[in-house]
């Protein structure tokens, strides 16, 4: 699970380069919580757009989570790119204070989709594409808000696990300090990813790699040493997450439908 | 005798965008007095077609662009990847080669990958025939992408006298490791290196490069001699334009040294081949 950090650099650049030239956008926006996967995704922007070109939004819930937008504001700092800090506090607050809940994983979904409106919101009015920020090891487990996190307009980290991606931030230069930093959806303080998910991200990785990238069999990686309960979990989460990576269904009752058989390219007429 | 390899990345669907793509690659190698310039497969309509195939397809008979690649070739000979509706409603994935103002020979793409993330036999007829031609440079053969690693296929040329083979792909990218490039791009020299070396032949592997639906080209073309050796190598990934002079009695050395061509029973193997067909069981 290597990777050289300068060729995937080369590839995702250029592949953020293409695909705003060929939607016809200069500038890219992107959310910035002061995490890993977004100041990487800050990263390869800058490189592949110029500093001028990249917008980050840092756009915190209350006062909970001071550090990580002061982390957010270091690397906008360090790539000299253009950031905003929106309060999403009293957007979510007024929706909550009508329709009150206990529910952490309802409120949090409800921020992560307040930042995704918000980034739409400025995409629009900045003429900038919303680069995604989720990784293939979350993507695989489900672990992002459908319409939330998840909604982008490309996502040049798609296909990198968490602990590639960490190998790609060195090899970029992220401070060390968010290279370390305990991986967390920020939903609430305290909440981790791997306390969350009950997995380490470096065992979750490997199993999955075995599972996605090599096609190994369930009992054969069980065989190799792994947990059956782990295994058995990792592949129960990406079971019940694909509809987070699809488009709805659609019922076919005519001839040609979207989804089916209406069958054309995503980059059609660019 | 002077190759041009034009590692472009083509517009999606664009032909008349295209066209001009390869219009500016002839005349350019049409000045450095290339001999022979290829191009990557369907050059002159991009990769992921999909539902998109009928709008592109020409008919070589009456094409206006192919009007003008014919009169062009009376300077340069060059090959070029389109799709081709030979039949009506039929759809090709198809490779033509131009010289001296005329098409010399179009081969048809008989091996479809379609799994995975390939869907070529959805959209696409398959070929029929794997024949060698002669060009006013020796007697060549020409495969398309996929094809060059169904190693039969490189044997049918090396049977049918091939003394260069022209590969054009659209390879994607696959797999990442600590290497400069990605572990697809190794499979394919080494199957360049394979196949020149024990067919005694050139062999000239022209690939794209760009994205498609995320989907990254992985570049790297290349030209290896009848030793088997790699002699020229375009960038991995990135447009590039390779420019190569090779010596055609190479051939003749390689082949007085390491007489595989000499010692090959195409006959026997055609006979064994009947009795394996005919036992297959059902």
């Amino acid at each position: 699970m290597k990777i050289s950090g300068s060729f995937v650099e080369k590839v995702l650049t250029s592949f953020i380069r293409e695909e705003l030239s060929k939607s016809n956008y200069k500038k890219a926006i992107l959310g910035l919580s002061g995490g890993l996967d977004s100041s990487v995704c800050a990263f390869l922007a800058t490189k592949a757009l110029g500093s001028k070109n990249v917008i980050a939004l840092i756009m915190p819930y209350q006062k909970t989570f001071q550090q990580d937008v002061k982390d957010a504001q270091s690397v906008a700092k360090l790539l000299k790119i253009r950031s905003e800090i929106i309060d999403i506090t009293p957007m979510v607050d007024a929706y909550f204070s009508k329709y009150p809940t206990e529910n952490k994983i309802i409120k949090g979904n409800k921020m992560t989709r307040e930042r995704m409106s918000i980034l739409y919101d400025y995409s629009a009015r900045e003429k900038a594409l919303v680069l995604g920020t989720s990784n293939k090891t979350e993507l695989l487990l489900g672990y992002g808000t459908i319409y939330g996190d998840t909604a982008c307009a490309l996502n040049p980290l798609g296909d990198l696990y968490k602990t590639q991606i960490r190998q790609l931030g060195q090899h970029l230069g992220v401070p060390e300090k968010i290279l370390k930093k305990t991986p967390s959806a920020g939903f609430w303080p305290g909440q981790t990813d791997e306390g969350e998910l009950g997995l380490s991200y470096k065992e979750a990785d490997r199993i999955l790699f075995m599972l996605v990238d090599q096609m190994v069999l369930k009992k054969e990686i069980i065989g190799s040493g792994f947990k059956k309960e782990t295994v058995e979990k990792i592949i129960s989460l990406i079971k019940k997450s694909e509809f987070k990576r699809k488009m709805p269904p659609i019922p076919k009752i005519s001839a040609r439908t979207i989804g089916h058989d209406f069958l054309y390219p995503y980059d059609w007429d660019k | 005798m002077k190759l041009g390899l034009a590692q472009i990345s083509p517009c999606l669907a664009d032909v008349k965008r295209n066209f001009e793509i390869h219009l500016e690659n002839i005349e350019k190698s049409r000045l450095k007095k290339v001999d022979l310039l290829v191009f990557p497969e369907l050059s002159l309509t991009g990769y992921s077609l999909k539902d998109l195939v009928e709008e592109v397809a020409l008919n070589p008979r009456n094409n206006p662009y192919f009007k003008k690649f014919k009169a062009l070739s009376r300077e340069i000979s060059f090959i070029l990847g389109f799709v081709e509706e030979k039949e009506t409603g039929l759809f090709y994935n198809s490779a033509a080669f131009f010289s001296g103002g005329k098409i010399l020979h179009i081969h048809r793409k008989i091996f479809l990958p379609t799994s995975g993330m390939f869907e070529e036999g959805k959209f696409f007829a398959h070929g029929k025939n794997l024949k060698t031609f002669d060009t006013p440079f020796s007697k060549m053969g020409m495969m398309i992408c996929r094809e060059f690693l169904h190693y039969g296929a490189s044997y049918l040329l090396l049977a049918g006298g091939a003394e260069m083979i022209v590969v054009l792909s659209a390879a994607p990218g696959r797999g990442v490791s600590k290497e400069q490039s990605f572990e697809t791009s190794r499979m394919w020299e080494l199957m360049g290196e394979a196949i020149s070396r024990f067919s005694s032949a050139f062999l000239v592997y022209c690939n794209r490069v760009g994205f498609e639906d995320g989907v990254v080209f992985a570049g790297g073309s290349f030209i290896y001699n009848p030793w088997g050796q790699c002699v020229a190598r375009a960038s991995y990934c990135d447009k590039d334009y390779l420019l190569h002079e090779i010596d055609m009695n190479e051939i003749r050395q390689a082949r007085k040294r390491w007489p595989y061509k000499r010692d090959d029973k195409p006959e026997v193997i055609l006979e064994a081949l009947k009795r394996i067909v005919r036992d297959y069981e059902d």
